[in-house]
């Protein structure tokens, strides 16, 4: 009998054991390409910064030599039709076009997302309130809008657009992010939480901000891409940072008109454009499954 | 006030305001809890079994749901308080393991941080005092190797092993009440039987009173003192456990017991099964909710609900009009 027991009893331990399989946790490397993005966006930034530091030509400047002319030694990206350097033009511009970019999302993001997370975790009245307000506000043209406020807010500066297009994007985030924290609101180990006696403040730093952090990296990211060509299409009807100051937006937006002419024109502002989202994206897509822990790494 | 009673629970009733009507999920409950006793409440889906724990707990949406009566937990009335009021008992004197270890931890916080959480915000230890404890807990909750799984994310844990996790942080304060709203129903049969056995040795360990709601008989058989039949969102029948299995009186326990399959029965035998369905909770009738599925219902028992009344056996109570014979009646035809 109590070999029966003891087998009965090793049986039991073996089956523990077996419910108790290692899953690794291993992170997914982050891969060169990852470190050749961050190289990217660091130049972009540090050109940016240092645009009058760095050995870069005036972008002001008219070289009536060179009009319209196509890459050379001494326009590497050529000129446009004032006779201007592109490439000094596109390192000035970057300026104006992450500036705007990150500072319109910082505002977006700094009302829209603690508005949203509250909202969604309160409901009841201040959920009602706020939430009716923000879908008025996205019934309406952002557009609009936009050019509304800026054609009478002059004279035009580079902050007053990130004003501006921060506002504009608040009923968005707060759409993106109520919409996110409700799913997980009422997951039971947020309830879990409660009932332990975790405070409300406890709950949406720690146990909702970290659950909904990566769809709101996601929307950061593709905002920062949306806000920048939303500069160039201000810029097209003259309602962004005042000409000559160069932007990756008007500059796009200034060729068009000349395209036949000098194709180049459009080509490097839009390439550089492309590769700065392109690079925002890849490091947000690789953090995030850098980090992911939700799911069983093999 | 009796001081062995942890728990009493008086004309709980639990009603949503729903667009189609009030759906009263909960009605005119009361029972009582001892110290240190395991109770079972049972009943099939949709009987209220859930929301009536939740009510105990005080968890209710914040609108749209009414709730009457009283819930006494070791003196503190739960219901109509503040939530605030609530939180100072929540996890000192109850506390909650839910249904489906999948959800019920959070997915990117690492599983010794979700105990030692708790920890250091109630009983305000230091972070090296927390993480020692947690780990301790992790061990009494059968956890290998304590220390290399407090850094685990709940990802990388089996079902049977977060339910465990589960448990381990609910007993963080040592509560003098365990909720268990159907532990195992997520978890393997032989994992089942693990986690079971595991809230028995542990409510001897931390002297706690254990209420485990289920739908599985088998799961209160054995484990509990006393169970509560639930149908519709009342209690049909209470008793003591060899009571209510030997000499129940109301016919949808015995519908109940008869449905659940035996290890004796011969192959291919067909299971039981109560006819009908649960009612609809929006159009209940004046008469005993059990009526339309009931073999004895009688006209009575269409228009007049049924109270509670006592049987032989102190303690053991049913609401049927029409009880199945006592074992002692049944002996003296």
């Amino acid at each position: 009998m109590s070999e029966f027991i003891q087998e009965t009893e090793m049986a039991q331990e073996a089956l523990l054991e077996a419910s108790m399989v290692e899953r690794p946790e291993k992170n997914q490397p982050l891969g060169p390409m990852f470190w050749i993005c961050v190289g990217w966006l660091a130049l972009n930034i540090i050109g940016a910064i240092f645009a009058n530091v760095l050995p870069v030509q005036n972008p002001l400047n008219q070289d009536y030599n060179f009009i319209n002319s196509g890459p050379s030694l001494h326009h590497i990206f050529g000129t446009d039709d004032l006779g201007r350097d592109i490439f000094a033009r596109i390192v000035y511009g970057s300026r104006v076009s992450i500036a705007v970019g990150a500072g319109s999302m910082l505002i977006g993001f700094g009302i829209g997302a603690p508005l949203g997370m509250l909202a969604a975790y309160r409901r009841g009245r201040f959920d009602t309130f706020v939430t009716t307000v923000m879908y008025v506000f996205l019934a309406f043209p952002a557009i609009i809008a936009v050019i509304a406020v800026l054609s009478f807010w002059t004279p035009r500066s580079m902050f007053k657009i990130i004003v501006v297009i921060g506002f504009a994007s608040v009923p968005l985030v707060y759409r993106v992010i109520r919409t996110a924290t409700l799913a997980i609101a009422t997951k039971d180990y947020v309830i879990a939480a409660k009932v332990q006696g975790a405070t409300d403040r406890r709950i949406l730093m720690k146990e909702l901000l970290p659950n909904i952090a990566p769809i709101g990296i996601s929307f950061l990211l593709i905002g920062v891409a949306t806000v920048v060509t939303l500069e160039g299409a201000l810029a097209f009807l003259g309602l962004s940072v005042n000409p000559p100051t160069p932007s990756w937006g008007n500059m796009i937006n200034e060729s068009r008109t000349i395209l036949a002419e000098n194709p180049w024109l459009v080509l490097f502002p839009s390439l550089a454009l492309c590769l700065f989202l392109l690079c925002l994206n890849f490091i947000g897509d690789r953090v995030r499954s850098h980090f992911d822990v939700t799911e069983v790494k093999l | 006030m009796n001081p062995d009673k942890l728990l009493v629970v008086k004309d709980l009733a639990t009603t949503f305001n729903t667009s189609a009507g009030p759906l009263p999920a909960v009605g005119g409950v009361s029972f009582d809890l001892n110290k240190n006793e395991t109770l079972g409440i049972v009943g099939e889906s949709g009987s209220g079994k859930t929301v009536l724990a939740r009510t105990i707990m005080g968890l209710q949406p914040r609108t749209n749901v009414a709730v009457t009566g009283s819930v006494l937990l070791n003196g503190h009335e739960m219901v109509g308080v503040s939530e605030a009021e609530k939180r100072k008992y929540w996890g000192t004197e109850v506390a909650m393991v839910f249904q489906d270890p999948m959800t019920s931890l959070n997915p990117v916080m690492r599983i010794g941080k979700q105990i030692d959480e708790t920890l250091r915000v109630r009983l305000g230890m230091s972070k090296d005092a927390a993480k020692a404890r947690a780990i301790e807990l992790l061990e009494l909750v059968g956890i290998p190797s304590p220390t290399q799984r407090y850094g685990a994310f709940p990802g990388q844990l089996s079902g049977g092993m977060r339910q465990r996790v589960v448990i381990a942080t609910a007993l963080a304060c040592s509560p003098k009440l365990l909720m268990a709203d159907e532990p195992t129903t997520g978890l393997d049969v032989t994992i089942q039987a693990q986690i079971l056995n595991l809230l028995e040795d542990l409510k001897e360990q931390f002297h706690m009173s254990v209420v485990l709601i289920t739908h599985d008989l088998g799961v209160v058989a054995t484990r509990t003192s006393r169970i509560v039949v639930m149908y519709a969102g009342r209690v049909v029948e209470i008793g003591t456990t060899r009571e209510v299995f030997t000499n129940h009186r109301m016919p949808y326990t015995r519908a109940l017991l008869e449905s659940s399959p035996k290890v004796s029965n011969p192959s291919h035998t067909r299971l039981v099964t109560i006819p009908g369905r649960p009612p609809n909770l929006l159009k209940l009738s004046l008469g005993c909710s059990f009526a339309p599925r009931c073999a004895y219902a009688t006209n009575q028992c269409h228009q007049q609900r049924p109270e509670l009344q006592s049987a032989e056996e102190p303690g053991h109570s049913f609401a049927c009009w029409n009880p199945l014979p006592s074992k002692r009646e049944a002996a003296t035809r």
